[in-house]
């Protein structure tokens, strides 16, 4: 079982995840994968063999006024093999997830249309890094609009439209307010896009009240046999939050104290969550997972040290 | 320069002739092999340290330039004229990069010493005074150097010193009338994974070095502590009156 994280590195200062300059500093994606490359050679170093990257790797490489961009991925046509050559020798599993602007099944046909387009781009960069269908793009169905079935349908069919080479490499994840996994399963059965269950999710928007085993189990069942799924692990973040509010009486914004939001993702992971989640998974098929945390990279590490500590039956399979 | 990021990115590289500083200047572009690259290569600039062929502009950084394309060629691609290259099909990377600027002030080595890579940011090298300044640090070893530095100590960063089984780079080196003096650095403590590989303390000790190692938890904990031990070191290996601050 591999553990991953997603695209910023904590645990060796100075490495970035992408050219972050602005368009008028000619930001490319060639520099952007030597970027990737120090930080395949840190994950190596690390021991970590699941990460994923980030979704501007490629900058403005959709945007519509700054056409200087558009051919990123034909001009580092080589730079894309190497980095990819690399992420095999290092037997890293790779994976994008784009923003939440990203969206298949708005009725605006032309936001539709964009986020089609940063789909495909983001698939067609796994494919031209030579690596397995393993490697794969994660979006969440959507938005809600005229009605959640109608939405859910928009976006299995927003699905179908796609190219094969978006097809292939598109997998959906449930959400934390919208789109629980027993819509996920919906679209699986329409579409046989493959799910990945998130568990922190699961716990916030679970209408259907699924047992986690179960949902757990249908979604991994989403994946080819051959092939292995990926889950994502997050733990709640628990301290009292920061807010500003404007003072009825006179007007003036002041500071107040409010309770935590359980879909907020903790700094750390929580051993014991975690720990009860691998022996609730235990009679089902191998996975990988993909940890949600602010801590990043070092969360993962000491994930690592806490199930050693706490689990050592289960240590040895974590990669 | 008038507007910039003080945590951009810079990648300090050789310059080791005028013909490779006309290539850079004319043509805009750098050469690193592949198997040489260092572990942070990436950067929004490069800036180059110019070597002793340089003559009254040697052994100092007075250039940079920002970084456009990262490609990776073959080195007969990069350079035609020489087909028959031993290293004709060796995988490059071509750094593509814009205009070459004036550093407002050069950044001198004081040891006139060989360096390889130095990753740095754009506000340690606009406002370095020598290119120990330069190397980005973890935490601990900043402080450290800023330490050590206040002391007048002759200290230099990360300096590679060959051993039977290849170069071991000593974090802080000091050079003294009656020896050596090597500070080592583990700052990866609890994570073990991702400690560099050093020969152990007593090969370096067999050539002539006296060691101390410090953890991060040491330096984080009693950095005085750290410092006093490097300065009763230094002056038992004949650091001068004033060199240290305790005299």
């Amino acid at each position: 079982m591999r553990l991953g994280f997603a695209v910023k590195v904590l645990g060796q200062g100075g490495l970035r995840e992408n050219d972050s300059r602005r368009w008028q500093n000619n930001p490319h994606l060639s520099v952007s994968l030597a970027y990737l490359r120090d930080i395949f050679h840190y994950l190596h170093r690390a021991g970590i063999g699941m990460y994923r990257m980030s979704s501007d790797l490629a900058p403005y490489l959709t945007h519509p006024e700054y056409t200087q961009f558009h051919h990123q991925l034909d001009e580092a046509a080589e730079d894309l093999a190497a980095v990819g050559r690399l992420a095999r020798e290092l037997d890293l599993r790779l994976s994008f997830h784009p923003s939440q602007y990203i969206v298949l099944n708005s009725p605006d046909e032309g936001l539709a249309a964009r986020s089609a387009q940063d789909v495909i781009a983001q698939a067609e960069m796994l494919e031209r890094m030579g690596l397995g269908a393993e490697a794969v793009v994660v979006l969440h169905v959507g938005g809600v609009y005229e009605g959640h079935e109608a939405a859910r349908a928009r976006f299995a069919a927003a699905f179908e439209r796609l190219p094969a080479i978006a097809r292939q490499r598109l997998v959906v994840e449930n959400d934390d307010v919208r789109f629980s996994v027993a819509d996920t399963l919906w679209i699986h059965q329409r579409t046989s896009v493959r799910l990945i269950f998130d568990n922190l999710h699961h716990h916030n928007h679970n209408p259907q009240a699924l047992p986690l085993r179960e949902a757990l189990a249908a979604c991994l069942a989403t994946w080819p046999a051959a092939m292995q799924p990926k889950v994502h692990f997050s733990s709640p973040r628990t301290e009292m939050v920061t807010a500003e509010q404007r003072d009825p009486a006179t007007g003036k914004r002041q500071q107040v104290l409010q309770p935590p939001r359980w879909t907020n993702h903790s700094d750390y992971l929580h051993p014991f969550e975690f720990i009860a989640f691998l022996r609730e998974a235990a009679a089902l098929r191998s996975f990988d997972v993909m940890l949600e945390a602010k801590a990043k990279d070092l969360a993962l590490l000491r994930l690592r040290q806490d199930v050693a500590r706490y689990a050592p039956d289960l240590a040895e399979r974590l990669a | 320069m008038s507007e910039y990021d003080d945590l951009s990115p810079v990648l300090v590289v050789l310059l080791n002739n005028a013909r490779d500083l006309a290539r850079a200047r004319d043509e805009g572009w750098y050469r690193i092999p592949v198997h040489r690259a260092p572990p942070r290569l990436a950067a929004e600039y490069l800036a180059f340290y110019q070597t002793r062929a340089f003559g009254d502009q040697a052994y100092s950084v007075r250039y940079l330039a920002a970084v456009r394309r990262i490609h990776v060629l073959p080195r007969v691609q990069l350079l035609p004229d020489e087909p028959n290259h031993p290293r004709a099909r060796e995988e490059y990377y071509k750094i593509e990069i814009g205009p070459l600027e004036a550093l407002p002030r050069p950044v001198p080595s004081r040891a006139l010493r060989r360096i390889t890579f130095i990753p740095t940011t754009l506000g340690q090298l606009l406002t370095a005074e020598e290119i120990n300044d330069l190397w980005w640090r973890d935490d601990p070893q900043q402080r450290l150097w800023l330490a050590l530095r206040s002391t007048g100590l002759p200290v230099e960063y990360r300096f590679e010193t060959p051993q039977p089984e290849g170069d071991v780079v000593v974090d802080f080196a000091l050079f003294l009338p009656q020896g050596r003096l090597a500070v080592l650095c583990d700052t990866s403590d609890g994570r073990n994974d991702l400690r560099e590989t050093r020969l152990p303390d007593y090969d370096l000790a067999a050539t002539g070095w006296e060691v101390l190692r410090f953890t991060n938890a040491e330096l984080h904990a009693d950095l005085a502590g750290c410092v006093a031990m490097v300065l009763a070191a230094a002056h038992r290996l004949g650091a001068l009156p004033g060199q240290g601050g305790h005299e």
